[in-house]
């Protein structure tokens, strides 16, 4: 297993080749999901992404769906 | 007040205050068990390009200290759905970060031509419409690789990169095309020197897949765990 005190020093690690459209990628498009709900907004309207780009839709409609999915 | 999230990790329990987080909110630990989440306060995230390289370096930061668990960016969650979520998913968390410890994402492109894919009927062959609700269908599935194309692209890089390879994701946009296939390899930390040998070596033997690779990432494409969405909304 690899220690990370060596990746600090590591020439290798310290050598990236990263650009910027795939650094986007991997933030808009990989990493952790959790409880099916992704807020963001844009131009000052909030969007809910539900599941992996299963749905887009506006909080409202997607407040409206959680409020017939919970039990009276 | 919500939390912006920008990954899970063990052994963090402080953040250097000289990385600012999203909309220039500091970051700071929140300790979970086990498990720190690196959180902002926040209340809503703007989708601006400012934002998303501070996410990428709050989660870059800690990649020399520790292997992250990334959020996708835009993850905005109470304390409470946190502890719920990393007190429900205890196991499968402590997994993970066992899976992902000491190791980094490195990507591959290829322009990856399948002989599997070959041999299917081309969009030529089928209507408009078949071939508009293939192109939705493929959208909808984002990433995913046919199982016959997948076992044929791992199984050449499999023979050239063997031991160094972890654990592997691959995905080809747009499938069924003579077109980029993308490969996601987790490599141990200490073994990025190898892996950009043997890539070269495969590269020089196999000019025609045009081979390139980026990294080291933190893991953001193997850092999911199991999901609840299929049973949730019937995705299958």
């Amino acid at each position: 297993m690899a220690d990370f005190d060596q990746i600090i020093v590591s020439e290798e690690f310290e050598n990236t080749d990263v650009s910027l459209l795939e650094t986007l990628d991997h933030v808009l498009n990989r990493g952790l999901v959790i409880a099916g709900e992704i807020t963001i907004s844009v131009a000052d309207i909030d969007l809910i992404f539900v599941g992996l780009n299963v749905l887009v839709s506006s909080v409202e409609t997607a407040n409206e769906v959680v409020r017939k999915r919970k039990p009276e | 007040m919500k939390l912006y999230t920008y990954c899970l990790c063990a052994d963090v329990d402080t953040f250097d205050n000289s990385i600012s987080g999203v909309s220039g909110a500091a970051v700071r630990v929140l300790k979970i068990g086990d498990v720190s989440v690196l959180v902002s306060d926040c209340e809503a995230v703007p989708v601006t390009q400012e934002n998303m390289l501070a996410h990428a370096a709050v989660v870059r930061s800690v990649l020399t200290r520790t292997t992250p668990m990334p959020f996708r960016f835009g993850t905005l969650a109470t304390e409470q759905q946190l502890q719920s979520f990393i007190t429900t998913n205890k196991t499968a968390i402590a997994n993970k970060l066992a899976h992902l410890r000491g190791c980094v994402e490195m990507d591959l492109k290829t322009t990856w031509h399948s002989s599997v894919s070959a041999t299917t009927k081309s969009d030529r062959e089928v209507g408009p419409g078949t071939a508009f609700l293939r192109e939705k269908r493929l959208e909808l599935l984002g990433d995913e690789l046919p199982a016959a194309e997948r076992a044929e692209l791992s199984a050449l890089l499999r023979t050239e990169l063997g031991s160094l390879i972890k654990d592997e994701k691959l995905g080809v946009l747009p499938s069924g095309k003579p077109g980029l296939a993308k490969v996601f390899h987790l490599v141990e930390s200490s073994k990025i020197k190898e892996y950009r040998e043997k890539v070269q070596k495969l590269r020089e033997k196999r000019p025609e897949l045009q081979l390139e690779v980026s990294g080291p990432w933190p893991p953001y494409s193997f850092a999911n765990i199991e999901l609840e969405f299929p049973s949730q909304f019937g995705v299958s």
